[in-house]
């Protein structure tokens, strides 16, 4: 493996970024997981990240809100800013920025609680409503923008597991954007999916997508396609293309974006 | 031949017979060049030829060995010169007891009645016989099985299947030796108890509130009447347990939650086994302790702050109960916390939960249920422990709810009642039989709702 680490190819930049990252390396012990990568991202728009696995895409993902910091070993290097503000800033509180910045996970992780207690859990711990009045509204209005309220508006007392995969991954989408964050970050949310509960995932991306930004890191290249405004595709750590999704897929600059689009491996 | 001789020869017929099997069933098929023929492995043959030739000639041993006194006795019965068979029932056992004694050689023959030494000389002469018998027996019942099944090994002959039928047949016997026991015990506990029930009602057993069980020997002797209200032992047991729990439940969880979540795994990997270490430790160690420490380090504390504390107090004994239990309960949290999926933890880290908020409101909620388990049977285990209380708690049936005083406990008294020569006809002693009985149902009711929650909650996350 070459560990010098690539130039990526296509526009790296975007107006008035959220994200800004710039020279991040990430180290598992002595593993280099990520390698030098440079990239913004967008308000109001979805970023795909794609790529064969063990490509580091999940690994940057999880640079975004911290979340390495819990993996005993990983060191995370160079700069990644949230609104101009370092992430890693000692003045910068992980609690506050992993509420600024949500994540969705792979596997559907509902809490041993209520749909509600689920829902109500991050406005409650950061002291986002007042009253009791307040709270219903916020689950209430989570759970809407979730497309799960309809299905869910009669047995919100009922434990969270009851719902099945798809309703369980809607309801961890609520949880999140019930602390009102700037960013979701999304791991594979639709791999432990059946096609329909899929598309009823997309479809809420797509709705979502006008008030927040969105990353999201998925294996189906259709997904990508369907779901994302522009697509980084990484390689074996290295942030290889990215641009706009249209021009990657239908023009690739890169001959391993292109070999990897075209089904040529992955 | 004696039948432990008889038994280790039958086994070295079988290991013959083993060799006889193989070596067959390998000129069968012309050699090891044939062995893709066989239905079986060579040793399979060879294993079937030895259970034939030493299963049945050791059942005939076995079944002789346990029959043969009664059926020598009966015989020499019949023949027995009148004046001894005119015996009453009482003096006649003691006639056999002499017998037997004589037989074994534990007395000289010149020290019995002549009716005696002949009638020993007797059961001597036919023992001869029937051993030579029985050998003779053995020995032809082997011989003959291992040639029949020698003689009908073919290549088709399904040995692995008839050997393996065999060890499934003696693997279910061990385990049901173990199901028999206990039942069996259970059973001898019941009736026991049925007894006790017999002479005092159970009503008040159960509820009546003074316990006193000497029972004169002679109807002469003063306090002749026992008083069995079990009451004050059910209240100590409790006050005990309840004490018990106090330290063990804190602290043991304490310890799992930071050793599951907060220690470094250094830590974790020197601390972990040193509190097991506790488990190990022999209660009577532990009784020890709070005899010569806990107990006179409490009586010195409440003295300096004017309290009155036995020197056999319920504290004592409750806190080094406590202390004995803690490994208990925080390994079983232990083992809950950590089976509590990443990916929840992942997700209440992801909302910007803290560390501690994640412990508190995700991960032992989560691993709730796993843990009252976990405490469920440790409280089957306070409430069934001896040796501390024994050593720690006194004997003293207060009924009392003040930690500072002597209380006395189910399994203590069960002890006390127990210890030194008993007459097991007694209400004295059949009362330790229905203190067991409700030890056993209370500890078994706790264990049956202890596996039960866990059970379901193991199913939550699988």
């Amino acid at each position: 493996m070459n560990d010098a680490a690539k130039t990526t190819i296509g526009t790296i930049t975007v107006a008035e970024p959220v994200f800004s990252c710039r020279n991040v390396d990430v180290y598992y012990g002595d593993k280099h997981a990520i390698k030098n990568v440079n990239i913004d991202i967008g308000r109001k728009q979805v970023l795909a990240m794609i790529g064969p696995s063990g490509c580091g895409k999940s690994t940057f993902l999880r640079c975004l809100n911290r979340m390495n910091d819990t993996i005993v070993g990983a060191r995370v290097e160079g700069a990644i800013t949230l609104d101009g503000q370092d992430i890693h800033d000692k003045r910068q509180d992980v609690v506050q920025l992993r509420a600024r910045v949500g994540m969705v996970f792979q596997k559907p992780n509902p809490f041993p609680k209520s749909i509600y207690e689920n829902v109500a859990y991050g406005p409650r711990i950061h002291g986002l409503a007042a009253n009791r009045g307040e709270l219903d509204e916020i689950v209430n209005q989570s759970l809407r923008r979730a497309g799960l309220w309809e299905e869910v508006k009669d047995r919100l007392n009922q434990p969270g597991t009851s719902l099945s995969g798809g309703q369980q991954q809607r309801l961890c989408i609520a949880r999140t954007i019930a602390v009102n964050p700037e960013v979701i970050l999304m791991d594979e949310p639709c791999s432990a999916l059946d096609p329909i509960a899929t598309a009823r995932i997309e479809d809420l991306i797509d709705e979502l997508r006008e008030s927040y930004a969105i990353c999201i890191v998925t294996h189906s290249m259709q997904q990508a396609a369907r779901v994302s405004q522009r697509t980084a595709y990484f390689h074996l750590g290295d942030l290889v293309e990215v641009g706009d999704t249209n021009l990657i897929f239908t023009n690739p600059q890169a001959k391993l974006t292109e070999d990897y689009i075209t089904g040529r491996f992955g | 031949m004696t039948p432990s001789i008889l038994i280790i020869a039958l086994l070295l017929l079988s290991f013959i017979a083993y060799q006889l099997g193989k070596a067959r069933s390998l000129a069968v098929v012309g050699g090891a060049r044939g062995i893709r023929n066989l239905h079986s492995l060579p040793g399979h043959y060879g294993l079937l030829t030895a259970l034939w030739c030493g299963l049945p000639a050791l059942l005939v041993v076995l079944v002789w060995v346990a029959v043969q006194d009664q059926v020598l006795i009966a015989l020499i019965s019949a023949q027995l010169p009148p004046e001894v068979r005119s015996l009453s029932s009482d003096q006649f056992v003691l006639f056999l007891n002499d017998l037997r004694n004589v037989v074994a050689g534990n007395i000289p023959a010149s020290q019995v009645s002549p009716a005696t030494a002949a009638a020993a000389g007797e059961y001597l002469r036919l023992q001869g016989i029937a051993r030579l018998a029985l050998t003779a027996l053995a020995f032809a019942l082997g011989i003959v099985a291992m040639l029949v099944v020698r003689g009908r090994i073919r290549a088709d002959l399904r040995a692995r299947n008839s050997v393996e039928r065999v060890l499934e047949g003696m693997l279910f016997l061990c385990s049901l030796v173990a199901v028999l026991t206990t039942i069996g015990i259970i059973l001898s506990v019941v009736f026991e108890a049925t007894r006790f029930f017999g002479i005092v009602p159970a009503q008040d057993f159960l509820f009546g509130t003074k316990w006193s069980p000497q029972m004169a020997i002679r109807a002469d002797q003063v306090g002749s009447s026992g008083a069995f209200g079990a009451v004050p032992l059910f209240a100590g047991t409790l006050l005990i347990s309840a004490i018990a729990m106090l330290v063990a439940v804190p602290i043991g969880l304490f310890s799992a939650i930071y050793l599951a979540e907060y220690a470094p795994s250094k830590v974790r990997s020197v601390v972990k086994p040193l509190l097991e270490v506790l488990a190990g430790v022999p209660t009577v160690v532990y009784g020890f302790f709070a005899v010569t420490t806990v107990g006179p380090l409490l009586r010195t504390a409440g003295e300096s702050m004017g309290l009155s504390v036995a020197g056999e107090s319920a504290l004592a004994a409750g806190l080094v109960m406590g202390i004995m239990i803690i490994p208990f309960v925080s390994s079983l949290a232990d083992d809950m916390i950590t089976a509590v999926p990443q990916s929840l933890r992942d997700g209440a880290y992801a909302l910007g939960a803290t560390r501690s908020e994640t412990i508190k409101q995700v991960v032992l909620r989560a691993a709730l249920p796993g843990i009252v388990g976990g405490v469920l049977l440790a409280i089957s285990r306070a409430i069934g422990e001896t040796m501390i209380v024994v050593m720690a708690a006194g004997l003293a049936a207060n009924l009392t709810a003040n930690p500072l005083e002597a209380v006395t406990t189910v399994t203590v008294q069960i002890v006390t009642l127990l210890v030194g020569d008993q007459e097991f006809d007694s209400p004295k002693t059949l009362a330790a039989f229905a203190l067991g009985l409700v030890l056993f149902i209370v500890t078994l009711v706790l264990n049956v709702i202890a596996l039960y929650v866990v059970r379901k909650y193991r199913e939550q996350y699988e």
